[in-house]
């Protein structure tokens, strides 16, 4: 018999607990305190010969029942020879990860690479387990051997190895591969007509570069019994330096923004001198000046101002050894346009009306061109498309018919009510034939109140810092009777009862409904700092399909139906850097880009270039310091084997039968103090109290 | 005030135990007014009542009262020992011998006898000489109410210390459990005696002191010494009775050779009774002597 835990063995000292309390019961507890002991002789203490065997069969069954326990906490198990178990007690299993991430690509490392696999066969006995993984930003699994067969499998081993003539472009996720293969062993092993291995390896071929991510080993509790071994090649690095692009700006931002770029240089590099080169799609001359990074050091650097002029489209660095990374593929955004149709008789330079504080609401930035028109609500020209319509007036059949349409097909209007003309419009759109358009006449201004700020037209509001509406005073505001349950939603109500704003969808489209306009005979809103927040959370969804980023890494997921404004139908093509292998694609599906560059999506009528690049951590090449891996909890293969690993394997064996001892232990020792307990409580009756004399 | 109606009065006529009460047949100087008489040569002219003389044109002498005072000094153990009282309930041999004290003296200052107190344990802790006074009593009674806070009792080396403090005769009520070493107690004792004082001596014990009247097996510690005793009463109890019954019989031996008047009371005895016993007790032998006057009387 042996103890899974048999430090807990030491708790059989407490024995001398009850022994000890034992021998002290047979002195007298209380204490009389005497005026003088000049009288008195010592005495022997008399012995209460009835109470004796009692005491000597509690303090037995105390005894045992503090030894049961430590037996508990120690877990004993046995472990059982089996003679079938024996002969395979030697089988081992060792999976072998191959890292094919981008930085493999330095060098000779991935030769050198290839060359450690062969040489990890070398330890395989007939018989053995052998899995081969190759592993970027995901695990693929090469080869598995479950019986090794010698020089039959070392052949198919090698011919797959040739197979791999270079690493990918992926980014290396080191973790992700290790839990993997990890689970993969566990997997195998719980199959109910499957022997555990002895022995379980896990060999990492790699450069363990520092931008391996290792987060998934992170709180991922690893099976017992998997070591694993690191094989690094590649140690005398002679660094790195890599090019990435600094944060994405907000892409409808007011203000022009610069496109930066990080340029990073590893600490163990040996040259702190680089060359920063822009090369654009039209000119071959390329633009260059020099970088100072030292090392360990990253800087940031602007597009210089006068090749912002030029169409960049890639961007290296120059000056270290491994070039693997050195490119930087650059998508230059395309100004995207938003169309905003105005319906109603303002004059855009008219203050007292709500066209001139639409327009000024709507500048023009970098990435996006707002083009803000006007057209009256009795015109009779037809309704022009847009992504979003404002109604601030009366509207006549045939215009509202028509944006009626627009609307249910997916468009966005917003309508400001000011005067109960508009009765007939709102029956329309709102589908309410018994809707009635109320003035209210109030001396008093009007507050909103009950905002539904979880709505996402709102939601931007909802932070205690912006979420005050108390400041916003409406002189003059409407009320709509009769509105109809369906598809209709209250945004905000005023203080006295009223919907302020609210929200009808219809079709797939949305009217949102104002009883109170900007205009400053009508409220504080259009010089409120709620305003132009407002007007971009209604227009959100349309800047969101507009507004994408054009820059990808390898080994992105790429949605399709980003591109061209969100309006891609059927199948698309994508033509990868060097216009070969086009990949048709349908327009719901992804795209994973397998190499860095720039692609090129075309539909129908139109085309959009993207860019694909290394993922940045890739060029972190300097070594993950070993003990990273001890702190996540990997047990490595260079510990000894101890007693309590075995004992930990072998209590896997025997879980079952240990579980049945220890519980079975529990149970004994709950009747012994069973029994003690009525033992005692019986002695205590029937023994008077000692009283105070 | 029962005590007021005891034959006190009568029993220390002579030497004017209850002065104040009664007159001394001794006149001498005093404040009180007896007669007068005739001069006669050799008078001390002092005592001339020259308003008599110049009314009356005769040579008359002023005779004083005499007022002869006890002095009474209380010597009270306040060693650890007197604090043993049984169980909770129980009187403590401290209270009762304190309380005994404070009656006697207020009972004597009533009777404008001068009182004074001392307090030991091992040593003499404080000495309040006799006197009458108005605020004696309080002075007394505050002391006693102190409580006791000695350790051991040395009753020997207290009372020689006290025999040196005391010093004019008087009557000394000492006031202990004399659960001590007896050896050199007569010699001090002896002290007293030999000075002329009236030396009586009240034993307070606990019943259970006497008994030993204990039931279950304890550890019994002593209070003075801290000293513990693992007994079983039952099995102890004979020794001790017989032991503490020679302790008593060789004490009174030494209070009967010395003419001391000893009273052994035990706690539960009501405090009346006790009282009574201690005013109708006679000397045990003639050493109440008469205080001489110091005041001239004429002839």
């Amino acid at each position: 018999m042996s103890f899974l835990t048999p430090l807990y063995l030491i708790g059989a000292l407490g024995l001398a607990i009850p022994i000890v309390l034992h021998l002290l019961h047979d002195r007298p507890k209380n204490k009389q305190a005497f005026g003088s002991l000049m009288f008195l002789d010592k005495t022997k203490p008399p012995v209460d010969r009835k109470r004796r065997p009692t005491h000597l069969l509690l303090l037995l069954l105390r005894c045992l029942a503090l030894l049961l326990l430590v037996f508990v906490f120690a877990r004993p198990f046995v472990t059982v020879d089996d003679p079938a178990a024996a002969g395979k007690r030697d089988r081992q299993w060792l999976t072998v990860l191959l890292d094919q991430s981008a930085s493999m690509q330095r060098g000779d490392l991935w030769i050198q690479a290839k060359g450690k696999v062969l040489t990890a066969l070398e330890k395989l006995e007939p018989d053995d387990h052998f899995t081969l993984y190759a592993f970027d930003n995901k695990s693929d699994l090469l080869l598995d051997v479950v019986s090794w067969q010698g020089s039959v499998s070392e052949g198919e081993v090698t011919r797959l190895l040739e197979r791999l003539d270079k690493p990918s472009f992926g980014g290396s996720n080191l973790g992700q591969a290790l839990v993997f293969a990890g689970e993969a062993i566990q997997e195998y092993e719980t199959k109910p007509d499957e022997q555990p291995l002895v022995k379980r390896d896990i060999l990492v071929i790699s450069d363990l570069q520092k931008g391996s991510r290792l987060g998934d080993v992170q709180g991922y509790e690893w099976p017992t019994g998997i070591k694993v071994s690191l094989d690094q090649i590649g140690e005398d690095d002679q660094g790195n330096c890599g090019i990435e692009q600094v944060a994405a700006r907000t892409l409808w931002a007011a203000t022009e923004s610069v496109p930066s770029f990080r340029v990073s240089n590893s600490s163990n590099a040996s040259t702190d001198e680089f060359e920063f080169v822009a090369q654009s799609s039209t000119d071959a001359d390329s633009l260059s000046q020099k970088v100072h990074v030292p090392p360990g050091r990253s800087r940031v650097i602007e597009l210089p101002a006068e090749w912002l002029g030029q169409s960049i489209n890639q961007l290296s660095v120059r000056g270290d050894v491994a070039n693997f990374d050195n490119t930087f593929y650059f998508a230059q955004e395309k100004q995207q346009s938003v169309r905003i149709v105005y319906i109603g008789e303002d004059s855009p330079d008219d203050a007292e009306g709500s066209l001139f504080y639409l327009r000024s609401a709507f500048q023009k930035t970098s990435a996006l061109n707002f083009d803000v028109q006007f057209i009256s609500g009795q015109s009779t020209i037809p309704l022009p498309k847009a992504d979003l319509y404002v109604v601030g007036d009366v509207v006549n059949g045939k215009l509202s018919t028509s944006l009626n349409k627009a609307v249910r097909a997916g468009g966005t209007a917003l309508v400001i009510v000011h005067s109960g003309k508009q009765t007939g419009n709102m029956q329309q759109w709102l589908e309410a034939p018994n809707l009635g358009i109320d003035d209210i006449k109030s001396k008093d201004y009007g507050l909103l109140q009950s905002l539904n700020l979880d709505h996402p037209i709102l939601s931007v509001f909802r932070d205690s810092r912006y979420s005050d509406f108390t400041n916003l005073h409406f002189w003059n505001y409407r009320e709509l009777q009769n509105l109809p349950d369906a598809g209709v939603q209250i945004l905000a109500e005023f203080d006295t009862g009223p919907a302020a704003w609210l929200l009808g969808s219809r079709g797939k489209g949305r009217f949102i409904v104002m009883t109170s306009g900007w205009k400053p005979s009508d409220s504080q809103l259009a010089l409120s700092t709620k305003f132009i927040p407002l007007l971009y959370s209604v227009l959100q969804p349309v800047l969101e399909s507009k507004t994408q980023s054009r820059q990808f890494f390898v080994g992105d997921q790429i949605k399709l139906s980003k591109f061209n404004n969100g309006n891609v139908a059927g199948s698309v093509s994508i033509i990868p850097p060097g216009n070969n292998d086009v990949a048709s694609i349908k327009s719901g599906d992804v795209f994973l880009p397998d190499k860095p560059g720039l692609y090129t999506v075309k539909g129908s009528d139109w085309s959009e270039i993207f860019a694909v690049n290394i993922i940045p951590s890739e060029s972190r090449t300097e070594p993950i310091p070993m003990d990273q891996f001890q702190r996540l909890g990997l047990p490595m293969n260079d510990l000894e084997i101890t007693p309590e690993l075995l004992a930990s394997d072998a209590a896997e064996k025997t879980e079952a039968h240990r579980h049945e001892y220890w519980q079975w232990a529990l149970a004994t020792m709950l009747l012994f103090v069973i029994i003690e307990t009525v033992l005692a409580a019986k002695g205590s009756r029937s023994v008077e109290p000692i009283t105070g004399s | 005030m029962e005590i007021k109606s005891l034959s006190l009065r009568a029993r220390a006529v002579v030497e004017g135990f209850m002065s104040g009460l009664h007159r001394s047949p001794r006149t001498g100087f005093s404040t009180e007014f007896t007669e007068y008489r005739q001069y006669s040569q050799g008078d001390d002219v002092r005592f001339l009542d020259w308003k008599v003389m110049a009314r009356t044109d005769r040579e008359f002498i002023k005779k004083f009262e005499d007022e002869t005072n006890l002095r009474c000094t209380f010597m009270v153990d306040f060693s650890k020992s007197m604090e043993f009282g049984g169980d909770d309930s129980d009187v403590k041999k401290s209270d009762y011998g304190r309380t005994l004290a404070a009656s006697l003296a207020w009972f004597l200052l009533q009777q404008r006898d001068a009182v004074g107190l001392a307090t030991f344990d091992h040593d003499v802790r404080e000495f309040i000489p006799p006197r009458y006074r108005q605020d004696q009593l309080k002075t007394i009674l505050g002391r006693l109410e102190t409580q006791p806070a000695g350790q051991v009792t040395d009753l020997c080396q207290a009372l020689n210390k006290l025999a040196s403090l005391v010093g004019k005769r008087g009557m000394i009520v000492l006031v202990s459990d004399f659960l001590t070493p007896i050896a050199d107690l007569e010699r001090s004792l002896n002290l007293f005696s030999a000075a002329g004082h009236d030396v009586r001596v009240v034993q307070v014990l606990h019943p259970r002191e006497l008994d030993f009247d204990f039931e279950d097996a304890a550890i019994f510690e002593d209070m003075e010494s801290g000293r513990s005793l693992v007994l079983d009463p039952g099995l102890a109890r004979e020794s001790y009775i017989e032991k503490i019954k020679a302790h008593n019989a060789a004490l009174d031996g030494i209070f009967s050779a010395q003419g001391i008047t000893s009273f052994r009371v035990n706690t539960t005895e009501p405090m009346e009774l006790v009282l009574l016993r201690f005013l109708q007790q006679q000397p045990a032998k003639a050493v109440v002597r008469q205080r001489r006057s110091t005041g001239r009387t004429a002839a």
